[in-house]
Parts: C-alpha cells; sequence; structure tokens
C-alpha cells in the first residue's frame, strides 16, 4: 500500500538508534558450514554486481566452527579487499541462525543480504531484489526457478513448501532458499535462533513486514541428492508444528491446545458414553470386554491434560505479556506542536 | 507544546472511511461542551480503504486529532493497546469507529467517573443489532463471563468506555483481552461502575464480527478466570481442575470395595486413568507456580495495587 501523502512529516515508529551504525548501504552475510565453502566466488561475483550497482558494500563471512581450506580463503580475501571482508568465527558449529545474529552485531549495512557459500543464483539478481526493497518492500526472498536439482530433491522442497502454505497460509516457494535480503529492522524485531533461519520470511511477514518473493536463476544446487537422513524428516516437521504454533498462537497458546484437548475429549466423550449406553439398554455386555472403554477414556484424559498445557502456556504469556508487544506502529502523526497548515495533495 | 488534555479519546479504526468525519464532529461537540481539553486518538488498524487519508485530513484541520497508523491488521485489542499507550489524558474513553456508539455519552461516562470510578462501561441496553446472531450469543457470553468473572458487567462487548488513565498504562493487553478489561482490572482492586448508553444502528459499512466469535469467547473465560483472579496463585486454580478427577478415583475405589470380583481390570485402568489428570493439574500447578515467582510479574502486580489506591490523580 503506498503511503498516503501527509501534511507533515510522519515519524517512522522504528527509526532505530542503530541507524547510526549503518554507514553502508548493503552488508553481504554468508554463514560458511564446511571447509570445501566456495566463498572467493562468492564474495568476488556479489561484489562485482554490489560495485556495477554503486552500492557502498561490505561482506561478513562466519566461520560456523569451520576451519582448514575454508578459512585460507577467507585470509586471502581479507588481504584482497581489506576491511570490506570482515571475519568471525565460532569455535563449534551453532547454526545459520546464530551465524546471522553474529553478523548483524558488526554488519554496518542497512540492508542485508544472505547467500549461501557456493554461487547458488545468478549474481546479477541482486539487482531486483534490491530494487524490491528500494521499492517499499522490508525483505525479498530468492525463489530458485527452474531448479537445477535432482528431481527426488525438487519434489521433496516443493513438497515442504506446499505443506508449509497449505497449513500456515503464507505464499513462500522456496523457504529452503537462503538467498535473501532484508532491512536490519528485521532483525532487530524477528527473533531468530534455532531453525528459525529457515523460516525467517514467514515470521517476518507475520510481524506485519513486507516480504516479496522473486523468481531467480537457480545456477547450481549443493548438498545431497537422493533422501536425507529420517532425522532430518522428523526435524523438518517438527519445525513446521512449531512455527505454526508460533506464528499464529504465540499470545493465545490455550486457543491451540484448547482446541486439539475439547477435540480428543469430545472424541473420548461421546465413545465413552456410547458404549455406556450400550452396556446399559442394548446388549448388557460387561465394559472391561471392551477395549474400547479403555481408549475412550484416555482419549478423553488425554484431551483434558493438553486443555491443562494450554493453561500453563496462557500463564506463560501473562508473566510475559510486557515483552511481546502485539502490534507495530508503522508511522504515527501525534505531536502536540504548533498547527503547521499545509497544503496537501 | 499544547497542554495536556483532560481527555483522551481512543478510536480503533478499519476501514470507517464514511465514519470519520461525523466521528469528529461529534466528539468535538460532546466533549467542547464540557468545557475539556481533549485529544481523539484515531488508531488505523490497516484500513484498506481511504480511512488513513480521511484520518490525516481531519488533524490537518484538528491538531487534537492523533493518528497512528499499524503497519498490518492486527486487531481491536491491539489498536487499543497502542491508543493507550499514546494516550495523555487523565480519562481515556475507548469507542468504536462504526458510530455505533454515540459520542453524546461521553460527558455521562465522565460524570460518572467523577463519581470515583476508575472503570465505566457502556451499556448497550437497546442494541440496535440483529437478535439471532448478535445479541442472543452476546447476551448468553455476558451472563456466562459476569458470572465467571464475578464483575457484574452487562455489557463486556460494548467498546464505549471510560478508563482512569494510570489503571490502562499499568495493562499489557494482548489477544483478545479487551473485552475482559473491567474483570481483570477488578483483580487488582479497580471500582467499576456501568451506564446505559445509546446505541444507533449501523450506517456504514459492514459489521465486522460473526457467531464464530462466541466461541472463542468461551475458551477466553478459562483464561481470564485464570489471569483475573488466580495469576498469583496458579496452584489454586489448576487445584480446581484437579479435584474432580481426584473425586472421581476416589469414587471408583469406593465402587470396587463392596464389589471387588466384578471387572477387576476396569476398574483399575479406570482408576488410574482419574488419577493421572489429578495428579497432573497438581504438577501443572506447580509448574505455573515456579514461572509466576521467576517472572517478577507478583511484585509489579503490587506495585500496580498501590498505584491504584486513592489518593488518585484528579479527573
Amino acid at each position: 500500500m503506498s503511503p498516503v501523502s501527509a501534511p507533515e512529516r510522519p515519524v517512522r515508529a522504528e527509526e532505530s538508534a542503530a541507524a547510526a551504525r549503518e554507514t553502508l548501504d548493503v552488508t553481504l552475510v554468508v554463514p560458511i558450514e564446511t571447509v570445501d565453502a566456495e566463498i572467493d566466488q562468492v564474495v568476488e561475483a556479489i561484489g562485482a554486481q554490489f560495485e556495477r550497482l554503486r552500492k557502498g558494500w561490505e561482506c561478513v563471512l562466519v566461520y560456523d566452527g569451520v576451519r582448514g581450506a575454508a578459512w585460507q580463503k577467507g585470509q586471502a580475501l581479507a588481504a584482497r579487499y581489506g576491511s570490506r571482508v570482515k571475519i568471525v568465527g565460532f569455535e563449534k558449529p551453532f547454526g545459520e541462525s546464530v551465524c546471522l545474529s553474529a553478523a548483524n552485531e558488526i554488519a554496518l549495512g542497512k540492508v542485508l543480504v544472505t547467500s549461501p557459500q557456493y554461487v547458488q543464483i545468478d549474481p546479477i539478481e541482486i539487482e531486483h531484489m534490491l530494487a524490491t526493497l528500494e521499492a517499499g518492500a522490508d525483505m525479498t526472498v530468492a525463489w530458485r526457478k527452474p531448479r537445477v536439482d535432482p528431481w527426488l530433491n525438487r519434489l521433496q522442497s516443493a513438497s515442504f513448501n506446499w505443506l508449509m502454505r497449505k497449513i500456515n497460509g503464507g505464499k513462500f516457494h522456496d523457504l529452503n532458499c537462503y538467498f535473501r535480503a532484508f532491512r536490519r529492522q528485521v532483525l532487530a524485531e524477528v527473533a531468530v535462533y534455532g531453525d528459525m533461519y529457515r523460516f525467517l520470511p514467514l515470521i517476518a511477514q507475520r510481524q506485519g513486514f513486507r516480504v516479496v518473493e522473486l523468481e531467480v536463476r537457480h545456477l547450481k544446487e549443493w548438498g545431497k541428492a537422493g533422501f536425507f537422513g529420517v532425522g532430518v524428516y522428523v526435524r523438518r516437521f517438527l519445525d513446521v508444528v512449531g512455527v505454526v504454533f508460533l506464528t499464529r498462537f504465540t499470545l493465545k497458546p490455550l486457543r491451540f491446545f484448547g482446541s486439539v484437548g475439547m477435540l480428543l475429549s469430545l472424541v473420548g466423550g461421546s465413545l465413552l458414553t456410547y458404549l455406556v449406553v450400550k452396556r446399559k439398554w442394548i446388549d448388557g455386555q460387561g465394559l472391561s470386554e471392551s477395549p474400547a472403554f479403555t481408549l475412550a477414556l484416555m482419549l478423553f484424559v488425554l484431551g483434558v491434560q493438553v486443555i491443562g498445557f494450554g493453561l500453563v502456556g496462557e500463564i506463560i504469556i501473562y508473566t510475559q505479556a510486557r515483552n511481546l508487544r502485539e502490534y507495530r506502529i508503522d508511522r504515527r502523526w501525534d505531536d502536540d506542536g504548533p498547527d503547521e497548515p499545509h497544503a496537501h495533495a | 507544546m499544547a497542554p495536556v488534555p483532560d481527555i483522551s479519546v481512543v478510536v480503533p479504526v478499519y476501514n470507517e472511511e464514511d465514519s470519520l468525519a461525523i466521528l469528529y464532529q461529534e466528539v468535538r461537540d460532546a466533549i467542547d461542551a464540557m468545557g475539556a481539553r481533549w485529544e481523539l486518538i484515531l488508531v488505523d488498524d490497516h484500513s484498506r480503504d481511504t480511512s488513513l487519508a480521511r484520518m490525516l485530513d481531519l488533524r490537518s484541520r484538528d491538531r487534537r486529532v492523533k493518528v497512528l497508523h499499524f503497519r498490518k491488521n492486527f486487531g481491536q485489542t491491539a489498536a487499543l493497546s497502542a491508543g493507550f499507550e499514546a494516550a495523555r489524558g487523565a480519562i481515556v474513553i475507548t469507542m468504536d469507529g462504526d458510530l455505533q456508539n454515540d459520542p453524546a455519552d461521553i460527558p455521562r461516562l465522565v460524570a460518572k467517573m467523577r463519581e470515583g470510578f476508575d472503570i465505566v462501561a457502556g451499556w448497550r441496553k437497546n442494541r440496535q443489532d440483529g437478535f439471532v446472531l448478535r445479541r442472543l450469543p452476546s447476551k448468553v457470553a455476558n451472563r456466562l463471563i459476569a458470572w465467571v468473572t464475578d464483575t457484574p458487567i452487562h455489557d463486556t462487548g460494548c467498546t464505549l468506555k471510560a478508563f482512569r488513565r494510570q489503571l490502562v498504562k499499568n495493562l499489557s493487553l494482548y489477544a483478545e483481552q479487551h473485552r475482559f478489561l473491567p474483570a481483570m482490572s477488578r483483580g487488582s482492586g479497580a471500582q467499576v461502575a456501568e451506564i446505559v448508553v445509546h446505541h444507533r444502528a449501523r450506517r456504514f459499512g459492514q459489521s465486522k464480527y460473526g457467531l464464530e466469535r462466541a466461541l472463542r469467547v468461551l475458551l477466553d473465560l478459562f483464561v481470564i478466570k485464570l489471569i483475573s483472579q488466580f495469576a498469583h496463585r496458579p496452584l489454586h486454580y489448576f487445584g480446581l481442575f484437579s479435584l474432580p478427577f481426584a473425586g472421581l478415583a476416589l469414587a471408583v475405589l469406593a465402587a470396587v470395595a463392596d464389589d471387588a470380583a466384578s471387572w477387576p481390570l476396569l476398574v483399575f485402568s479406570a482408576f488410574i486413568l482419574f488419577l493421572l489428570p489429578a495428579v497432573h493439574f497438581i504438577l501443572l500447578g506447580l509448574l505455573s507456580e515456579l514461572i509466576v515467582m521467576a517472572s517478577g510479574v507478583h511484585k509489579r502486580s503490587v506495585l500496580d495495587r498501590l498505584v491504584n489506591r486513592r489518593p488518585q490523580e484528579a479527573l
């Protein structure tokens, strides 16, 4: 939605104190996960695009517990680019979310661009992504289309994204692509931890940020082809459940637990009623003969317990409510200065 | 700097382009007639029509109109919450943006506040809405809310209410709690009164609520009871849930006492199954005690109560 022309300058509610620190246009953030990372190519290719677009840029390489050849490459880049290339490293791997937070601590760019550790996307797409931000978006995410990796991976990825869209109502087709550009403000308001890196666009959108998906040219894909370990699927599934819960029910846990619990109790309760009625008035069969009786009781009890968890959730939210602001003010016109009669278009 | 207003009127706005000018005029006429200083805080909940432009238009003519614009649609509670935060008047009045509340009631709300109440709630005794879809569910819900929360209010759904500013500044609202404000504040000792207010039929736009809301309100009731009366002693609340199950477990035992031979397995499993939630709820209650204790919310609440004690700031 385009801003309405105003008789006075609106106070951008979220002009942070950090603005003083944002002296560059853009910071490229590359989390490095393995020793064979092709970061020299990434920094060269994307850096060249930033130069072409006349952006003041820098690059933060975050070594996620990785040393060896990747570290040498980073040192070479630092020697070549000087202060444009910054290097931070952890002693052990903490995951992309922590890498991003670390980069955010030292980055000087108004915009962060995250990229995988190899040239996954045609670097030329940077221009479109930055242009989209300039046009008013808070975040642009890449959608690899068409993809160049094996069909099995494409199928798995497509199913995952389809599931996320169905369950969570988002509109993203490629949450697994970490080629993204976003304003710093996004990280100031969206907590990124654990596996939330993947779901950053979803959560940002939920917070009211304007997130745009752009189709980009996919150059190559690293990583395993075929099926992953069982653990990967289990974690992914748990992530989906977690994200749905966190994006939709954070402030009303009982809505979630209560609905699930009531459903279970209702099923158990109806089954119980049916069995008792059947025994008493229909066939007089002993209840102990029926395993369904135990099942019914257990469902009922389980439902009640689920509701109990929801109530504890409510206690947590109540005690933390001051830290969880539910709304974001975009612009405000509420100062009390003297009247400034302006013609307004 | 303009002088601090006596009365802040907070209005959540969502797609009310036709109503805004009239609303402003009515509010202005009503409060100017009292000779009070006021501000009108319009919180735009990311309207999709021209509401924001209309608001800014009003502001360009009268600086007492304040405008907050949400980044996306966050709902009525969030809008009120933002309005409360911005409000500076000693009395904060909330009302709907759809003209169904009548600003002419404001002087009466204020008069009642000056009798020494902390909250004065409006009661739409003659509602101008459909009976089956709006009035009946609302009536049932209100009875239930009044009974559960022990707050004698007929019409929790009426947005037209007046609050002492100190009170709303100390609240953190979330989810859909705005309708339960009186009940929640009573927990910390607020004096709540109610007066009958006018209710007008909708002139513009669409009604934004439906029947399914009543179901959600039902779940919310559990929460309100918990938060308004048991927030600082959750174990007691969970104890209430535990008790019936403990009773059932005992009843099963009692039943078997004189007839031990019949369905032993069944009796055993029933006993266990009833005992389980009884213990479970006690454990959850203890967990909640821990959460409350660790959060420090109990200390803050004592301060809130002290703030809410008289002598109050003059209204």
